[in-house]
């Protein structure tokens, strides 16, 4: 009887570690790629600006990606939303602004520019789309927007 | 995400087996005794409220606890299974490791004194006291000086220097610039001894101690620990290559002139020679790895008592002879989780002496997982150490809760600056 118990048994306990381990590396998972962005899971309402430089080679402290929840300014200094201690950027360098569902990109008078898609824009409004690059001081940009229209 | 961690509960999965182990380990013994179905339901309360008070109080990584729980439950499943009363012991230590756990998670949020400039010198000196006094009065049980006994109850101060150790290693990383050198006068020259020479040399009396009380597991786990965390932090590669000719030369020597290692060497190269005597141990051990097969004979079918100290430093073996390759996999797997989490917080935190003493202890648990695991089954020469988690021990099993109480606490990241974000590695 308990040989027969434990015949069982000794399968049940293995499967019942793999399946422990299954799961564990399962939650570790799903908690890595709903955090990938910021902490914030992705909502899909908002578009964001992800970074493409790669993060070690820049000595300042930057984000993988900035969420456009609202209108949103970026710069040095504190005062932006948006606040990137990059030397290359302007106090207030560029903002980025909201007209209904379409998101433009302004620059603020910034000494080193912001350029979109490699060309140079100014103070009037820009439109972005899905994909566009944004180039700032040291900073690769990409403007993405998967929202469903 | 609510659905998805419901389908999935690692956690119940915990609870099933201990519902299962001991429904068998009741059903094992002669006279059906109930106390065991009382122990196991006491297992499962107290694994239920550990994790319950974690998940509901956010504190801090919920894996770390699941996992070592999950390790735990199969050790004592082994342990009941080899010797019920050890059995209980085990479990009531187990419920002191706990309490212990959630008591260092607590202590060492609470104080944030411990990453101190002043306590750089206290935790070796510290160290060596406890050292000093085993040497002077501890009792040798099975080849080591190891056992200090402090009013009936027997300790083992390894477990605890080991803690120490990491502390130290790592309150000298957060210090080492601001650490000053030290300056001797031999006839008329000034020599400056640089911080990294004083502290590497501390490393080494640790390790020196350790020799003499012919604990060579410990010694190993020491250096490997010590030489780890040199290799991630210092970048000094003339300093690096000094200690690898200085191990090296130690252990050469150690190999050639001392008869203890010559034994155990002789003893890994060819088990079989003396296998009534020396080799008796080892070769057991291979055979109850060998008789378990895939799938292994069953819980209670094996012969795994044939192993000298099998609850203890060959509980591995028994884990294969009667879960079979199989479940060893799947500890050695468990293990395996557990030092990625730890080094998963390490990478997060900016602090450079919670991230040392989280890279500390994943590493003294993974190198000593190794050690005994390599060990038993023949893959480097044996060392008695004990398995973490697993093993029969109240000093082990205790100290590895309070290093995973801290990691706890590191991982909550309520007592330090740990970056906001959360990086997709």
């Amino acid at each position: 009887m308990f040989e027969i118990l434990s015949t069982v048994f000794k399968y049940i306990f293995i499967i019942i570690i793999y399946y422990f381990v299954y799961a564990i590396i399962r939650l570790i998972y799903l908690d890595i790629s709903t955090t990938t962005h910021t902490g914030k899971k992705l909502s899909g309402k908002n578009p964001y600006l992800k970074l493409i430089n790669r993060r070690e080679t820049l000595n300042f402290r930057v984000d993988e990606s900035y969420f456009l929840d609202e209108e949103k300014t970026l710069g040095r200094s504190n005062k932006n939303e948006i606040c990137i201690k990059d030397p290359f950027l302007s106090g207030e360098h560029a903002a980025f602004l909201r007209n209904k569902d379409v998101w433009y990109v302004s620059d603020l008078g910034s000494k080193n520019g912001t350029y979109v898609n490699d060309e140079k824009i100014d103070a009037t409004p820009y439109e972005l789309t899905d994909g566009d690059t944004v180039h700032l001081g040291q900073l690769n940009f990409i403007f993405v927007d998967v929202r469903e229209v | 995400m609510d659905s998805i961690y419901n389908v999935y509960k690692p956690f119940r999965m915990v609870m099933f087996f201990n519902v299962l182990a001991f429904t068998l380990m009741f059903l094992h013994e002669d006279k059906k005794d109930f106390i065991t179905l009382a122990w196991g339901i006491g297992i499962i309360l107290l694994i239920f409220g550990v994790y319950v008070l974690i998940k509901w109080r956010h504190w801090g990584d919920e894996y770390l606890f699941l996992i070592s729980s999950m390790l735990v439950s199969i050790g004592l499943m082994m342990i009941y299974r080899l010797d019920p009363d050890i059995g209980k012991r085990q479990i009531v230590w187990f419920a002191g490791g706990a309490s212990l756990f959630l008591l260092s998670y607590l202590i060492f949020n609470l104080m944030p004194m411990w990453n101190s400039k002043k306590l750089y010198y206290i935790y070796p000196a510290a160290s060596f006291l406890l050292f000093t006094l085993t040497l002077a009065y501890g009792r040798r049980i099975g080849g080591a000086i190891n056992w200090l006994s402090i009013a009936g109850i027997n300790i083992q101060p390894l477990e605890v220097i080991k803690l120490l150790f990491i502390f130290f290693t790592a309150s000298y990383y957060k210090h080492r610039e601001s650490l000053k050198a030290l300056s001797l006068k031999i006839k008329g020259n000034d020599f400056r001894i640089k911080s990294i020479y004083i502290y590497g040399v501390l490393s080494y009396i640790h390790m020196g101690f350790l020799v003499l009380q012919r604990e060579w597991g410990g010694a190993l786990l020491f250096f490997l620990i010590y030489f780890t965390l040199l290799y991630i932090f210092e970048s000094n590669l003339k300093f690096m290559l000094a200690n690898v000719f200085f191990a090296g030369a130690g252990s050469l020597g150690g190999i050639l002139f001392l008869s203890h290692i010559q034994t155990r060497i002789d003893i890994w190269l060819n088990p079989w020679a003396d296998i009534s005597g020396k080799g008796y141990q080892i070769t057991q051990s291979l055979f109850a790895i060998g008789s378990g097969g895939f799938f292994g004979t069953g819980i209670g079918l094996g012969s795994p008592e044939l192993i000298p100290e099998v609850h203890t430093d060959f509980i591995f073996s028994a884990i294969c002879e009667e879960m079979g390759i199989f479940g060893g996999t799947g500890v050695i797997l468990l293990y395996l989780l557990l030092v990625y989490r730890g080094i998963k917080i390490s990478l997060k935190i900016n602090d450079i002496f919670y991230k040392a003493l989280a890279l500390g202890i994943s590493i003294m648990i993974g190198f000593q997982t190794f050690i005994i695991i390599g060990g038993v089954v023949k893959m480097i020469p044996l060392t008695g150490i004990t398995l973490p988690f697993i093993s029969y021990g109240g000093s082990s099993l205790i100290s590895s809760f309070i290093a995973l109480g801290i990691l706890q606490a590191i991982s909550s990241g309520k007592s330090i600056q740990m970056e906001e974000t959360h990086e997709g590695e």
